[in-house]
């Protein structure tokens, strides 16, 4: 502890054995300022720490750059500034010890809802928390409600919370089967307002027997110059089916969602167990397959068939929710666990949760890697070992002997999220501390 | 002499007439649709403390004992590694999730963490409770209950909690008889102004309404702390965020000052209120090693809380196993004193006849870390996790899936051969 003569503000050892300081009230005096100068004056190793945060000794796979191995990230202000072997730690400020961590680019979950469903939930606890950092509100807003989810959710979120806008101008909460209620040139027009924020379209929940929706997203879709993403609810309606769906209307790019659900058994013929030929033909053709977990839309017995055949999903996602963040604990590690669980390589579920889902939407490499120069969203994940169980929709679980868990959350260069408190000081040694940043 | 047929008679008659005679002596044949077995039950307020069985019908608990009988459950799970314990209270939350900024979504950050009751602590006031009851509460599967802010707008715009033209004692005293079920009591917080105001009027209201108060308080010159506790709070309020920096509980040598053994004599309450800024290890662990210990363990969870300091309940409840109380210290500060608090005689306990809100915990083992509201981090070895939360009777939450069959030996399930 080095005393300090300016009031309210006090230098403090830092858990690298570098110099911090630790101010109350910055941000209602000029404090900071008389700190900087104070630091200046002691001739402290300041000038030294060039970088924010230096995250050390964890596992690197950052799947954009091809890397998979031990190296050091040093983050200064909200971006990424260094990825190298041995980067010594008094070069900055705050030095989190990662060894036996995986580090990876902060995760993308294109498919959940935090906005216009009424089991709508915050993205902050509920994604932040769990390692991701960017989110996709699947459908809760529409043309005409949008402003507000920009308003009361986007803007308000430290998430990066970005928008597949519902084809129903209503979002949601209106009716998903109205047709009088889909303009697809307003659509249009709001998403080119908010160009790399609206990042494509939603249909779902459609209760016609036609393929209006769709086609309507379609039109929308080539004058935004974005994709769609589909849910499953077809055989409700016998006159539409998958393949028509896949083959005749998505064009390349375009997501067919909640690919395992136990529903239509689109992925797996009942009988054969096979993958069906239309499935291959469709993602021959460049249509986009995602995991959009939720509370109905995974079986194990349709994964196991489907996994085995390694058909993969292009993206793993969560639909997150006010009911399947209890019944089968959709968040992102959870879901990626269940690939781990399925046989998928860890390194190709990091890459179908980070750099996949961030070019699917057109925002590769803007997110997805952990790039120099590129905005600082980074999540440090443990790998445990043991035995645990994964609920699927149906309340059948699977056993596994290991678990992805996220522990650490840094976004846009802020450490928002440290489970074990790898980035603080033991409190009995820290002094007087007020909140350390 | 007995023929070797009527002795055969008189042996089957003899081996099977116990049997029988065992069934019919069991009055109660009534089909159970969850029995929780050999979990080790914590419930105090009934005197229970080891190994027991929990049969529940529909939303109740039917029966708690020993050896009740699996054959009559259409669904058995198997507790022998776990504590179970009535549905935790946090008695102070805030999930007025459509108002205030800092509010969070109620059901997964409550029973995720095996809490089945949570009180909002004056999010809103009584001019926006009723739209936070017919938006939140009412759709919340968890007991959402409230502690109605003194003033008007709750705490819904900066400053508004210092606008004593606000603060309609009557119009509180009203909303909170017309809200009996939903309304535990009265909340004052934040305020600023030097005088008396905002503490007098919250004190009027609660004894009006005939409800507890909870105190937030920010002490001033010429309006302390000692007066508050000894001399404007009445016996059975409670002043929330005790550990804080913001009120003088040590001395300067970190002895806990006479006055708060004086006010915890004459019956003021003090509760956790963790939060992001009222949890400090350098004032609660002397305080504990003296014997200070809470009332009542809260987590005054909000957006921020949520966030670095990870103040849910299962978090704080761990805090103070680390320090040094006891698990069933811990968990009668989240049951047992909780309802006592808030006055809610039948919860925090297991009752046969009563609704079936129970939390399955465990101690896990290991290396976990803790930080408090400045975070600074205490590295301890034991960490309170919620395995399965029942709420009316129904498992709402299944961390592992101790309760569900495997998918592989299940059969053929839902729709898919």
């Amino acid at each position: 502890m080095v005393p300090c003569a300016l009031p309210s503000c006090s230098i403090v050892e830092g858990s690298g054995g570098y110099l911090r300081l630790s101010c109350f009230r910055f941000a209602f005096n000029p404090i900071w300022l008389q700190a900087a100068i104070a630091l200046l004056l002691l001739g402290g190793p300041a000038s030294a720490q060039r970088y924010d945060l230096l995250i050390k000794g964890g596992h690197v796979i950052d799947p954009g750059n091809e890397i998979d191995s031990v190296m050091d990230v040093a983050v200064s202000g909200d971006k990424i500034a260094r990825v190298a072997e041995d980067i010594p730690s008094d070069q900055a400020k705050k030095t989190i010890d990662a060894t036996g961590l995986y580090v990876t680019p902060g995760l993308i979950d294109l498919h959940a809802h935090v906005f216009g469903y009424s089991g709508w939930l915050w993205p902050d606890d509920t994604q932040l928390l769990t390692g991701t950092t960017t989110v996709v509100d699947c459908g809760g807003a529409g043309w005409r409600t949008f402003e507000t989810f920009k308003e009361t959710v986007v803007d308000r979120s430290k998430t990066r919370v970005l928008s597949f806008i519902n084809i129903v101008g209503a979002g949601m909460v209106g009716s998903e089967s109205d047709i009088d209620d889909m303009d697809h040139e307003k659509l249009a027009a709001k998403i080119k307002q908010y160009p790399g924020l609206i990042v494509g379209i939603k249909c779902a929940h459609y209760g016609r027997k036609d393929y209006y929706n769709l086609e309507q997203a379609v039109k929308a879709g080539n004058l935004a110059g974005v994709p769609m993403i589909v849910d499953n609810s077809i055989l409700t309606n016998n006159d539409r089916d998958t393949e028509t769906k896949l083959l005749k209307y998505f064009r390349p790019g375009d997501i067919h969602t909640h690919m395992f659900n136990d529903r239509h058994l689109e992925i797996v013929n009942r009988f054969t167990g096979k993958v069906q030929p239309y499935i291959y033909e469709a993602r021959k053709k460049g249509r986009l397959f995602d995991v959009g977990h939720g509370n109905g839309s995974f079986v194990w017995p349709a994964a196991h068939k489907a996994m085995e055949q390694k058909f993969y999903p292009d993206t793993i996602s969560t639909d997150l929710h006010n009911s399947s963040i209890f019944t089968t604990k959709a968040d992102m590690p959870n879901v990626m666990s269940k690939m781990l669980a399925l046989g998928m390589p860890l390194q190709e579920v990091i890459f179908r949760s980070t750099a996949r889902p961030a070019q699917v939407i057109n925002k590769y490499p803007e997110i997805g890697t952990i790039g120099e120069g590129k905005e600082a969203d980074i999540v440090l994940l443990e790998l445990e070992q043991g035995i645990f169980g994964y609920g699927d929709a149906w309340k059948k679980k699977k056993l596994a002997e290991q678990r992805l868990r996220a522990v650490l959350t840094v976004r846009a260069g802020e450490l928002v999220f440290d489970e074990k408190g790898l980035g603080f000081p033991e409190w009995d040694t820290a002094g007087e501390y007020q909140k350390i940043p | 002499m007995l023929s070797s047929k009527k002795f055969l008679l008189i042996l089957f008659l003899a081996l099977t007439l116990p049997l029988a005679a065992q069934d019919t002596d069991a009055a109660d044949t009534t089909i159970y649709d969850l029995l929780l077995k050999n979990g080790h039950v914590i419930d105090l307020q009934n005197n229970r403390n080891g190994r027991l069985d929990i049969a529940i019908i529909g939303e109740k608990i039917h029966a708690i004992g020993e050896n009740l009988p699996a054959s009559r459950a259409k669904k058995v799970v198997d507790l022998s590694e776990y504590y179970v314990t009535p549905g935790l209270i946090d008695i102070h939350a805030h999930f007025d999730q459509k108002g205030a900024w800092l509010n969070l979504n109620p059901d997964h950050n409550t029973l995720r963490y095996g809490v089945t009751t949570a009180v909002d602590a004056g999010s809103s006031g009584a001019k926006g409770f009723e739209k936070f009851k017919e938006e939140t509460i009412d759709k919340a599967r968890v007991r959402l209950l409230a502690f109605l802010n003194i003033v008007g707008a709750g705490m819904y715009g900066k400053g508004v909690e210092n606008d004593v033209a606000q603060m309609d004692v009557d119009a509180a005293v009203a909303m909170v008889k017309k809200h009996p079920n939903d309304i535990v009591g009265i909340k004052t917080a934040h305020y600023q102004p030097t005088d008396w105001e905002a503490v007098d009027r919250a004190v009027k209201a609660a004894e009006m309404s005939n409800s507890v108060l909870m105190v937030d308080f920010h002490p001033k010159e010429g309006r302390g702390y000692e007066d508050l506790i000894l001399k404007h709070m009445k016996p059975g309020n409670i002043h929330t965020h005790f550990y804080g920096r913001l009120t003088p509980q040590l001395d300067e040598n970190k002895k806990v000052q006479d006055y708060m053994w004086k006010a915890r004599e004459r019956g003021i309450l003090f509760d956790v209120g963790h939060g992001s800024g009222s949890f400090w290890f350098r004032i609660a662990v002397p305080a504990i090693k003296q014997g200070f210990l809470p009332d009542t363990i809260s987590t005054d969870i909000h957006k921020n809380s949520i966030m670095l300091p990870r103040a849910h309940l299962n978090n704080v409840m761990s805090k103070f196993l680390n320090i040094g109380l006891s698990f069933e210290q811990v968990i009668e500060r989240v049951t047992v004193n909780p309802a006592k608090a808030i006055r809610r005689a039948d919860l925090g306990r297991l009752d046969e006849g009563g609704i079936a809100d129970i939390a399955v915990l465990k101690i896990e083992e290991g290396e976990f870390a803790f930080l408090d509201s400045g975070h600074g981090k205490l590295t301890a070895d034991k960490n309170i996790r919620c395995m399965m939360t029942i709420r009316k009777g129904g498992i709402i939450w299944d961390a592992e899936g101790i309760s569900m069959p495997d998918w592989s030996t299940a059969g053929p399930y839902s729709n898919f051969r």
